[in-house]
């Protein structure tokens, strides 16, 4: 049942990171595929009508969390204090320039809304992907099961780390490469015109520079964490991760260099929601590793809420995500095909 | 030395009560705007009439704003219960976070998936699926309400919860949990309130435009809906939905009412008192002109029932801020008074057709907007200082929800965070709105008729 429930949490949280990805990706590139200000509304246009429901998986995945994993959520979310606040104040910023922007057609007000987001997108994935290499490095839990660390300390990966460290910061750039990847993926696939041909150059030289910066994870990981691939080997869920990553990777390829832009910007996604899952499923029952003691570690069984209460969120969870699927249908029928650089056919935006 | 800079926990209080103060401004329009526009779509459903099509438009344009800032300030509501309030969520997240999942996965994803069809999609949905994109995100939004107030319902009433091996509740019946009869009176209540908020914002706006002599059409039809609406709303807010929430309290919580009423002693006859200031330190009511025996009957049913005061009761149960709860209260009670008064008025004029060239009448509804925003805030005041010092009552105490880790200094650096910028999202909100009410309602010949190419050589 805690297994299931595990599996379950993590996958909402995949799923908020590839929806949420794309825009993180696509945001940090605004400037650099966009050049006139009608082609940075292009990319706006691209991502503008869906960014709400991308950004309320995050808060389908924190309601879950509270009601799955209470201890879990109630320690890590007050030992990253200051760490989430900077990741919720990007998000409100990212969301207003996306909305403010596009009120007044006037060139200074866009540009200073775009730098906003081109910004806020760019921390936000620095901050995700530290917040990653946070739980697969693990922070210094104590006896109590609390925490709480300062930014950065030595930069070394066992003691009283901090939120920094080589290792946090390696798998935070690949992070911000692999979402810029992913974010040129689907703006290839979204628009037309110059800024699709500039996605299309672009995004494989990201996805190619993705592959060194990933294995060097992969080696520091097994540094870092000596006891993880003892237990990955024996999860059927990692196995199933590696196949997803592996079949994406290939289905990635072929589409980046057939021009099948459904294709490869499927593959993208998949590839991500398999790397993040061979992750989630390598640390279980371990949710947050204590550096100080491996005694003082999370596991998702001591944090979990009683049988009954998982229980009865069994019976609730599957109707929600049922609709969910539904309205995803809706929503990729709804909005299918290119965005133009046309400003009066995006919309608000 | 003992001052509230070394109180961490009134700096977790003031950043939560903050955040939830700044972020309801937004639901409680969109929850009242939500039903306007299902009306009118349904309106222009059944009639053919451009102008209920019209007025879908600009109303969702103003939606999504208000829409896009509620999700915006939202999202760090959820985060807080663990940031600033971990020891709570440690002993309740079993039962409270079945409510903030449910709220994302059966809301959120709801409103938040059709919000985009509703504001841009009118043309590519046709005139059916538009009415269902309406209908989609009204539900979305109420059924967010409802979670919330059954979260906060456990929080004033718990029911339904058991207590764990590891000293932790969960949960015990999820029916009981989500019919929780406090949720029941209490959503009913909020929601007419949010309904008096959206009716005002329609009726003020409507006053702008016919005082400016634009768009005479849609202001007719916005002062007509809001006042009309207006009123049967301030008036269902007050009775059933606001008795009724006065008894329940009365009923689970008698000190916070006696506290809301500034009664020290207890007595049989109480009274309502229309004016007067509770004084703490002599424990008496200063200055009171009293309704005698009004609260016995309002809260019990029969003039002569006995209403508890607070020296009935331990003075460590006493809610901890007793003047700002008296003054909520009643602020709130007096604007609700004025809201029947104001809106029976312009309705009455409506009724004699002079409501459009009553100029006074149409200053008084667009000044008026500001007001039921405050109702409603003072009404939440009221609900959650009268809960203090429980943050679930009679179970938990607020003294030991917060999050011992976090230091004092990280929680007033936050709270001085979201202040900045929050300033600065209110300013963009405010400067945004009134561009889009500046602009108003499109006249119906640019918005449908003209065909895309057409239109591009009227834009160029």
């Amino acid at each position: 049942m805690i297994a299931i429930w595990y599996a379950v949490v993590s996958f909402m949280l995949i799923v908020y990171i590839v929806l949420d990805g794309r825009n993180f990706g696509a945001g940090m590139l605004q400037w650099f595929v966009a050049k006139t200000p009608e082609e940075r509304r292009q990319v706006i246009a691209a991502i503008g009508p869906l960014w709400t429901w991308h950004e309320v998986w995050l808060l389908g995945f924190g309601g879950t969390l509270i009601a799955i994993f209470p201890r879990l959520m109630a320690s890590a979310f007050a030992g990253y204090y200051l760490a989430l606040f900077l990741i919720l104040w990007c998000l409100i910023l990212r969301g207003i320039s996306l909305e403010v922007g596009g009120h007044i057609n006037d060139r200074l007000w866009q540009a200073y809304w775009d730098f906003i987001f081109v910004f806020s997108n760019f921390l936000l994935a620095i901050l995700f992907g530290a917040a990653a290499g946070n739980v697969a490095r693990g922070v210094p839990v104590d006896g109590q099961g609390n925490f709480s660390m300062a930014f950065f300390t030595d930069f070394k990966v066992r003691g009283y780390v901090g939120l920094l460290d080589w290792y946090t910061v390696s798998i935070a750039i690949l992070a911000v490469v692999m979402l810029a990847a992913h974010g040129a993926t689907y703006l290839t696939l979204k628009t037309e015109g110059p800024v699709h041909d500039r996605c299309a150059k672009c995004g494989k030289y990201l996805w190619i520079a993705v592959v060194p910066l990933g294995l060097a994870v992969l080696v520091e990981s097994r540094i870092v964490r000596p006891d993880l691939p003892g237990r990955a080997l024996s999860n059927p869920f990692w196995w199933l991760g590696l196949v997803v990553t592996v079949v994406s990777t290939i289905a990635l390829v072929s589409g980046l260099s057939g021009r099948r832009e459904r294709r490869a910007f499927l593959a993208s996604n998949f590839l991500i929601v398999g790397l993040l899952a061979t992750g989630a499923a390598a640390i279980f029952p371990v949710m947050l590793n204590s550096t100080l003691a491996p005694e003082n570690s999370l596991t998702a069984y001591a944090v979990a809420s009683s049988p009954t209460t998982l229980l009865r969120a069994s019976f609730w969870w599957p109707i929600g995500f049922a609709l969910a699927v539904f309205y995803f249908v809706f929503i990729s029928r709804r909005y299918a095909g290119k965005v133009s650089v046309r400003r009066d056919t995006q919309g608000f935006y | 030395m003992n001052s509230i800079f070394n109180d961490p926990g009134f700096w977790h209080r003031l950043q939560f009560g903050f955040t939830i103060v700044y972020h309801y401004l937004f639901p409680q329009l969109t929850m009242g705007l939500a039903l306007f526009i299902v009306y009118w779509k349904w309106r222009a459903l059944r009639t053919g009439d451009e102008k209920y099509n019209q007025a879908v438009r600009f109303w969702a344009k103003i939606f999504g704003l208000n829409f896009a800032v509620g999700v915006v300030t939202g999202i760090p509501m959820e985060f807080q219960f663990g940031t600033n309030w971990a020891d709570f969520s440690k002993y309740a997240g079993g039962v409270i976070g079945q409510t903030l999942a449910m709220e994302g996965m059966f809301a959120f994803f709801l409103e938040s998936a059709f919000v985009g069809a509703l504001i841009w999609g009118e043309k590519r949905l046709g005139p059916r699926g538009h009415f269902a994109a309406a209908i989609a995100v009204a539900l979305g939004s109420w059924l967010s309400g409802y979670f919330i107030l059954v979260t906060n319902s456990f929080m004033q009433h718990p029911v339904g919860y058991r207590i764990e091996t590891n000293g932790s509740l969960g949960i015990a019946s999820m029916s009981a949990y989500l019919l929780n009869p406090w949720a029941v009176v209490q959503f009913a209540h909020n929601q007419l309130a949010a309904v008096v908020t959206g009716s005002f914002v329609v009726a003020a706006i409507g006053a702008f435009y016919a005082l400016r002599g634009l768009h005479r059409v849609q202001a007719r039809l916005y002062l007509r809906a809001g006042t009309f609406v207006g009123l049967i709303a301030s008036l269902l807010v007050a009775f059933p939905t606001g008795d009724q929430q006065a008894k329940i309290v009365g009923n689970h919580q008698p000190i916070t009412l006696a506290a809301m009423e500034g009664k020290f002693e207890g007595e049989s006859m109480a009274g309502v008192a229309l004016i007067g200031q509770p004084n703490v330190a002599t424990q008496r009511l200063d200055n009171p002109i009293e309704v005698p025996g009004a609260l016995s009957f309002l809260a019990y049913g029969h003039f002569g029932s006995f209403v508890h005061g607070l020296n009935d009761f331990p003075k460590d149960q006493w809610p901890d801020n007793l003047e700002l709860l008296y003054y909520s209260f009643h602020i709130m009670i007096t604007l609700g008074t004025l809201f029947i008064v104001l809106m029976g008025f312009a309705t009455l004029e409506n009724w004699r057709g002079r409501l459009e060239s009553s100029r006074l009448l149409l200053w008084v509804l667009m000044l008026a907007f500001p007001y039921p925003y405050i109702a409603n805030t003072l009404g939440w005041m009221t609900a959650e200082l009268g809960r203090q010092p429980w943050l679930i009552y009679g179970l938990f105490h607020t003294r030991d929800g917060y999050s011992k880790v976090v230091s004092n200094g990280d929680a007033i650096f936050t709270l001085i965070g979201f202040t900045g910028l929050y300033f600065v999202i209110g300013l963009l909100f405010l400067g945004l709105t009134g561009r889009e009410i500046g602009k108003g309602p499109k006249e119906p010949a640019v918005a449908t008729i003209i065909s895309e190419p057409e239109r591009e050589a009227v834009l160029v």
